[in-house]
């Protein structure tokens, strides 16, 4: 029933020769297995016209709609074969669906036998129900095959299922090739449509919905969808399916934030639709103060942190009489009571301050420069978090950049480090760009050559824009003889074949003011988090004056002329101004900690900049 | 296997269209069929595909079995938009479904993104103009739904 034969043999007499086959007269009499499966337990039934193309369902029981999800007027005229896919809009069946089971159905249907076995179902909504499944073909007064009977019984399954997979046209790996006519036919299941709310002359009437969503919704905006679903109610249902957003989510912010958002949204229960509309609009932003357990001892100040997973990772510091310390500490967010952990290292990295944690891909993450106790440092350590005793281990390099502190760094692909600007032991500010390829056995620092580069600055921002570009913003710039603070706003494309960097907005002058009225005043030692879809968001930092900032600010590089806007969020800002360090953790909040005006050296009270509502649906 | 020979393809009007061996495995579908059955005389029955959309997904098989080798990148993707730009709607989305069941995997890409592209930063209304659909919502499901997208029409990140 699941998968059509080729259409010769679509009807075929019974034989009298095979074991399986029973022997009935009338031919509406079901026989003793099909009798036990009603007595047992509430059964699906189903019947499919086999004299038809494809083996269309002429009808469904009460029970088969209230199991799988699907209505009779949804499934009527299409082939059983979409229970095979996981999701209203899979583009292929489930991997774990055993392909030998169906082609032992197949040849049963072929050759006009009874089928009995196993076979795994989906629900509408995804879930996995494990089908134990009869089929019997009907007869009529010539012995000539009309009509196949299904009768399923059912119970949960328990799988791992893997996430919804994105964009990938391919025919089941497990297509048996015999069968390809019989494929061909099954793109018919493509042609079924709904005729309500459609007029016969409207071109998109002919398209499915598995088609539609696929294939053209999955690639349009947030914005276009939504768009898209106020044009009418076949629309206006398609928007309600989870299914759409986790693909929309996947085209347009990739498959890492997706994974990320993934655990988050199946941990707290929350609505796809919802979560890609408030990353958006950023409508639901809030300000909430978090308090852990456990606390950061000896309590230090300048340390950096880093997020791994839903973890935060603090590595250094300078502690009490301003020496440098080598301590690393963890805290997950996941927990019930999150608290802060010491973590006994192997053979920690020489301890500094002003120095850079950033978390690579596989809970790896890296700490590069600063200043140790004899001088700044040009050093880069990795620390796997998974392995069982986590050591930290120095990337050997037989050329290194200059040592520096104050300098910014960011992590592209999740295996490059790029590392920029900053402040020399000579007091002299940097404008160069490394570049270290962690993926290589013996990684190489690159310096990133480009024909001109912006002043030579410390306290600034590195945030990465997709899987290619990044972002530089504010710090304190030279100019001329002086050092100010900038707003300027650089980008690089390092997939471009001449790399340099791009003037993107700001004052051109380091201290100067733009003609924007919502643009950020110049600052340093700001934090900047990169949003999915390429957005930064500014906050914090020191700006002249000493005045405290409390605003936070917004902007889209990929817009035609970027501009920046003033981001409005809920709930209580923190109080102190810069130093701070920040980390996107599950890339949905904003973890905030230390500062130079705070007076909570434990750590034991964090803020959190919620970008999304954490509350579940349910 | 003989790579020289030519295929024939029967459209759902009964038309038959002859194309070479290598235009013809460019579909997914032809290509595991000939695979099997090798080179045949008798055609190969396409019952979804009409031969005036046939005559169009030859015309950019035989473009793009050559393409490959001997026209730069950019020239193709401009003979695509070319191929796709004065597409009526029914046209593109019979293409589309086209593609789409013979496997045709680029061919699939160009004609659904080019829907997705005449879909983007359209209001409803406009969206409805240009894919002839009727508005079926009453005037008060009409409101309800326009508050709750209201997000998607905004111009400003906030207020």
């Amino acid at each position: 029933m699941d998968e059509s034969p080729k259409k010769e043999l679509a009807v075929r007499r019974n034989t009298s020769s095979h074991l399986h086959r029973k022997e009935e007269t009338p031919s509406w009499h079901l026989g003793a297995p099909v009798d036990i499966f009603f007595r047992s337990s509430p059964c699906r039934i189903v019947v499919v016209n086999a004299q038809e193309l494809d083996h269309p369902i002429i009808y469904v029981n009460l029970i088969f709609e209230q199991v799988t999800g699907y209505r009779a007027d949804e499934v009527l005229g299409r082939n059983c074969r979409f229970l095979q896919y996981q999701g209203s809009f899979a583009k292929t069946r489930y991997p774990l669906v055993d392909i030998r089971i169906l082609t032992e159905i197949c040849r049963c249907l072929s050759e006009g036998f009874d089928f009995e076995g196993e076979r795994l179902n989906f629900r509408k909504g995804g879930s996995p129900l494990m089908n134990r499944l009869y089929i019997k073909p009907i007869c009529n007064d010539e012995g000539i095959i009309t009509h196949f009977l299904g009768v399923q019984s059912f119970k949960e399954a328990n799988f791992d299922l893997s996430p919804l997979r994105g964009l990938v046209w391919k025919k089941s790996s497990g297509a048996i090739h015999t069968h390809i006519l019989g494929d061909m036919y099954s793109q018919k299941s493509l042609f079924v449509h709904r005729d309500c709310s459609f007029k016969k002359c409207c071109p998109l009437y002919k398209v499915s919905d598995e088609v539609l969503v696929v294939n053209i919704l999955a690639r349009l905006t947030p914005k276009d969808v939504t768009s898209l679903g106020s044009v009418c109610h076949r629309f206006y249902n398609l928007t309600k399916d989870e299914s759409l957003w986790k693909l929309v989510c996947q085209n347009i912010w990739g498959q890492e934030t997706f994974s990320i958002l993934e655990s988050v949204a199946r941990r707290r229960r929350l609505w796809w639709g919802k979560i890609v509309r408030e990353l958006t609009t950023l409508e639901a932003a809030a300000w909430r103060k978090l308090t852990v357990g456990g606390s950061v001892e000896p309590s230090c100040i300048n340390f950096s942190v880093c997020a791994v997973g839903s973890k935060v990772v603090l590595f250094g510091g300078e502690g009490v009489n301003m020496q440098p310390v080598n301590d690393t500490f963890v805290l997950d967010l996941n927990e019930d009571c999150p608290e802060w952990t010491h973590i006994n290292v192997n053979s920690a990295p020489p301890g500094r301050w002003g120095h850079t944690l950033s978390g690579l891909s596989d809970s790896r993450l890296v700490v590069f420069g600063g200043c140790g106790r004899n001088g700044l440092l040009n050093d880069a350590f990795v620390l796997d978090l998974d392995e069982p005793q986590p050591t930290w281990r120095e990337v050997s390099c037989s050329t290194r950049p200059l040592p520096r502190s104050w300098h910014s760094s960011c992590i592209l692909d999740g295996t490059k480090l790029i590392v920029s600007g900053g402040c020399t032991d000579s007091g002299a500010l940097l404008s160069d760009t490394f570049l270290l390829d962690l993926t290589m056995e013996k990684p190489v620092w690159k310096e990133i050559n480009v024909s001109w580069r912006p002043p030579s600055r410390l306290g600034h921002t590195l945030s990465v824009l997709g899987n290619h570009k990044i972002l530089m913003y504010g710090g304190l710039a030279t100019s001329g003889p002086l050092r100010l603070r900038s707003s300027d706003v650089y980008i690089m494309d390092l997939s471009e074949e001449e790399t340099r960097w791009k003037y993107v907005t700001g004052s051109m002058l380091p201290g100067g003011v733009s003609t924007c009225n919502s643009a950020p005043p110049p600052r340093l030692d700001h934090a900047a988090v990169s949003l999915p879809g390429g957005r930064v968001v500014v906050f914090g930092g020191s700006i002249a004056g000493s005045r405290l900032e409390t605003k936070v600010y917004i902007l889209d590089p990929m817009e035609e002329k970027p501009t920046w806007r003033i981001l409005y969020v809920q709930g209580r800002q923190p109080k102190y101004a810069s130093g701070h360090s920040t980390c996107l953790v599950g890339g949905t909040r904003v973890v905030v900690l230390g500062g130079h005006h705070t007076e909570d050296w434990m750590l034991t009270e964090l803020h959190e900049l919620c970008l999304i509502n954490l509350k579940g649906t349910d | 296997m003989v790579k020289e020979c030519k295929v024939k393809l029967k459209s759902s009007d009964d038309k038959i269209f002859e194309v070479d061996y290598a235009v013809a495995i460019q579909s997914q579908i032809l290509n595991n069929t000939l695979g099997h059955t090798g080179c045949t005389d008798s055609a190969l029955p396409l019952h979804n595909v009409s031969s005036q959309i046939l005559a169009k997904v030859i015309d950019y098989c035989e473009y793009h079995v050559n393409a490959s080798s001997t026209i730069s990148e950019k020239d193709v993707k401009m003979w695509d938009q070319e191929f796709v730009k004065h597409l009526d709607q029914a046209t593109l989305l019979d293409l589309l479904m086209a593609a789409q069941y013979l496997g045709i995997h680029n061919l699939q890409e160009l004609t659904c993104q080019t829907v997705a592209d005449r879909i983007k930063d359209k209001r409803p209304e406009d969206i409805r103009e240009i894919f002839n659909i009727q508005n079926d919502l009453t005037p008060e499901e009409e409101e309800e739904i326009r508050c709750e997208n209201e997000w998607a029409f905004e111009e400003e990140v906030s207020p």
